[in-house]
Parts: structure tokens; sequence; C-alpha cells
């Protein structure tokens, strides 16, 4: 993760104050390089109109307050699942991680596996076993629970790195001086470590509630109604695939974009570096 | 389903799937590299439309949800008049996203090298490009091994989008999902998958830690 601030400076710092000829040099090179981005851009509108992509046929479904209404019950389905598979995922990763340095060896060498499986499994595989397996041994789930719970137990693995992380961040002699002044094991770890170390891990939490959002987007797997499916919907109905596809990705890139945003704010403030 | 029956009926299937998986996971990762270099090339070029292009293209394909590229590579291009065949769409949907945070590792790289050392550089009278290439890029790597590996692990669960579209092979999650849509498979046939991504995760790490305890620069 880096913050753009030291990103510029360093950047930056790559050059010296450029002299009259450096300086023509990279005028010439911008305008060089800004005409063949234009010329990109231009490459890539002409392919649309050449193959009709154009057309307002594709685009007039936008201006209809119908489409947006239904893209927005999408977004309300991928952000609840989102924030139910967030807070599953937040419990169990804490669990994970305090099982993992208990002490108690085969407590932590069960979470140790545990948490590595979820990490090292892509989430599909998680997405179809929750599909294919209780419907196998005669459960009905519902289509929420199907998508939620996968995505719930992938992130709950990466979460429990997390929040280790946060609380190696802790200083050990905070831990030596609890349990000399006679707290317990546990009571020091309630009492001292936990408070500093989630407050650590807040901005991590955040930026992981990406990989969440993202995770959701395979919905239609168990057809379950988020942004995705929504827009399946509406392409089937309005045969506008190009236009629709390119408006949903850009409203979840933005919707990360934000989140990502937002994480490294809180990073910033509270001087916490992003963990990934 | 049994273990034994299980693998005489599908052992081949989901060994083509691991060969798939790696083999996907190979060659994107190096375009992947090749890619993060040149994204990152032109992020820190003194050419302001390269920057703002390099800048655009790790925002957008870092929080692009991967399925939505790989449906607008697939299903979309065609109607732009770009047909690519299936595993070509796969393996290009993993290189764009891999590229993306690989050029995010390699600038955190960059950013550790502080500014202290590229002022001494200069004042010795190293050109741009020795300051580059004899101080800049040895360090970024060598900061980056360990990012890097995380990153070919995510490249290898970024391939189980190849599930979404029909594959020939499939994939070791187009396999399992294969599997369960003609007879009741079970947990055994996810364990089995499951096991193949965790090993090969494992193997991963496990190369780049000791990369990683060989070159690392301890500050």
């Amino acid at each position: 993760m880096s913050a753009p601030r030291s990103a510029l400076s360093i950047r930056d710092a790559l050059y010296e104050a450029p002299g009259p000829r450096t300086r023509r040099r990279v005028l010439i090179g911008t305008v060089i390089t800004g005409a063949l981005v234009l010329l990109g851009i231009t490459a890539v509108v002409r392919q649309f109109y050449v193959t009709g992509q154009l057309a307002p046929r594709y685009w007039s479904l936008f201006l209809q307050w119908t489409t947006w209404r239904f893209l927005g019950q999408g977004l309300l389905g991928t952000i609840s699942v989102a924030l139910a598979a967030g807070a599953i995922a937040l419990v169990l990763g804490l669990l994970l991680m305090l099982g993992r340095t208990s002490g108690v060896r085969p407590l932590s060498a069960l979470c140790r596996v545990v948490t590595d499986f979820f990490r090292g499994v892509p989430s599909l595989l998680l997405i179809y076993f929750f599909f294919f397996v209780p419907a196998q041994l005669g459960l009905k789930m519902p289509s929420f629970w199907m998508l939620t719970l996968p995505v719930a137990l992938a992130a709950s693995g990466v979460l429990a790195e997390v929040f280790r992380a946060g609380v190696n961040a802790v200083p050990k002699g905070q831990v030596e001086a609890a349990l000399s002044i006679g707290l317990s094991p546990a009571k020091t770890m309630r009492r001292i470590v936990l408070p500093q170390a989630v407050r650590y891990v807040i901005p991590s939490l955040i930026a992981q509630l990406v990989v969440v959002v993202k995770d959701t987007t395979v919905a239609y797997v168990v057809s379950f109604p988020d942004l995705m499916q929504n827009a399946r919907v509406l392409i089937t109905s309005y045969d506008a695939l190009v236009s629709m596809y390119l408006v949903i990705a850009v409203i979840y890139i933005l919707i990360n974009f934000a989140i990502n945003k937002a994480a490294l704010y809180v990073s910033r403030k509270t001087g916490a570096k992003i963990i990934r | 389903m049994g273990f034994s029956e299980l693998l005489s009926t599908y052992g081949e299937k989901y060994l083509q799937g691991l060969l798939a998986t790696w083999s996907m996971t190979a060659v994107s990762f190096v375009f992947v590299m090749v890619l993060a270099v040149l994204v990152t090339v032109a992020r820190v070029s003194p050419y302001r439309p390269l920057r703002v292009v390099g800048d655009l293209y790790v925002q957008v394909f870092r929080n692009i949800p991967g399925v939505a590229l790989l449906i607008i590579i697939a299903y979309a291009l065609p109607e732009l008049r770009i047909v690519l065949d299936w595993r070509t769409c796969v393996i290009v949907t993993t290189i764009l996203l891999g590229s993306a945070f690989g050029s995010e590792n390699f600038m955190s790289g960059i950013n550790t090298i502080g500014v202290g050392q590229i002022e001494a550089a200069r004042s010795l009278g190293l050109s741009f490009t020795q300051i580059i290439g004899k101080i800049v890029i040895p360090q970024a790597l060598r900061t980056t091994v360990l990012p890097m590996t995380n990153l070919l692990i995510a490249v290898m669960l970024t391939t189980a989008l190849g599930s979404q579209v029909p594959l020939n092979p499939q994939e070791l999650t187009g396999v399992v999902s294969y599997i369960n849509t003609r007879e009741t498979g079970g947990i055994l046939t996810f364990l089995i998958s499951a096991l193949c991504y965790v090993g090969t995760a494992f193997l991963i790490s496990f190369a780049g830690n000791r990369l990683d305890k060989r070159v690392r620069i301890l500050r």
C-alpha cells in the first residue's frame, strides 16, 4: 500500500530541477505521450461507433427511472451481503486469531490450519461448496446465506492474519508489564492488547471490505439478486449488454474506490498502516 | 461417493484441472510482472499523461471485481468485434487484475528507498538512468519479493474465474462444479481441489520466504 503523498515526493525526488533543455525535452515528451493517449481514446470510441454500440437504443434505458430503481435494489442486496459477511468474518477472524495466539498447542495448530485453508482457497470454490453440498445433504438454504457464508469464510482467514499483525504491533513490554502486575493472560489480552490492536487494524479492516464486495459479485451462481444479477436481468430484457456491463463495472469501481479512500483517510488520521 | 471411486472416475479430470490452474497461473504471472513494470515506469515517468494513465489503470483494475472484468472481456468485447478464446479471456483478466496490484507493490518498494539515497546518488554525479538502474530497481526488487509471492498466490486464486466460462480443459474449480452438476459429489470433491490450491499456495510461500531471507535488505 502506498500513501499517495509520499509516492509523489519520491516520484519527484527522482528528478533534479530541470534545466531549459530538459524542460523542453519533457515538454516534447508530454505532448507526444498526450497525443498517443488521445489516439488510444479515439480508437476505443471509434470501435464503439463502428460496431454500433453508441446507438441510443443501448443507452436510453439509463434515462429511465425504473432501470436505476432495479439496479438500486440490486445494490441494496450487494450491500446487505457485504455487511453481513463482513460482520461474520470479523467475529470469525477474531476467534481464529485468539485461538492461534492462545498458547494451547492443539487449538493454535487447528486455528492455523483453518486460517491458511481459507486464505489459500478461491472464494468461488467456497461458493460452489455452499451451492451444492447443503442441497445434496437435503438442507434448504436461502440464497442469501449460500452467498454470505462462503464470502465470510474467505474473508475470515485474511482478517485473522490482520488481527494477528495488530496484536504483534502492541509492544511486548506492555504484555510483560501486565503479566508482572498480576493480570491473567486472558485479562492481559482483553484489557491491554486487544483494545490497542483493534484500533491499529481499523484501516486494514475497512480496506478488506473491498475484497468482500468483490467476492459478492458471483451472486448469480446462487441466483441471489445483487447488483450484478439484476444487471443481467436487465440485459436480457433490454438487449443492452455492453453498455450495461460497463455501467455496472464503473459502479463497482467507484464503490471500491470510495472504500479504499476511506481506509486511507482513517489510516492517515490514526497513523496506522494498512495491512493486506 | 467414495474416495477411490471418485479418483477412478474423475482422477484424470482433477489432474488436468491442476495442470490447467498451474499453467494459467504461470503464464499470467509472467505477463503480470512485465505489465506491472511497464505501468510503474509510466507512473514514475516525467510525462504527465503517462502518469495519469498509469494511476487510472491501477485504480480501475484494483477496484473492479474479477467476475465483472471477465464478463466484459468474454461477452462484451465480442460485440465490439474483439473475440478471444475462453482461456485467453481468463488469462487476460488475471493479467489486468494482477498487474495493478503488482504495480502497487513496486511503488511501495520504490517508496521504501528514501529520498536521501537518491539525493546522495545525485550528488555523487550519477545520471538518471544510473540512479534508476543501480539504486532504485535493485532495492525495489529485493523488498518486493514477499509481496510478489503473495501476488503469485492471488493470481492462482484468480484463475478460478475460469469456472465461469466453458474452458477445456477446466481448471480446478470448474472441475468440481462440473462433477457436482452431474452427480452428488459431496464434500470430498471440494476437498481435493481445495487441497491442490492450498498445497500450491504453501509451496509458493515456502519458496518465496526462502528467497526473501536471502535477498532481503535489513534496515
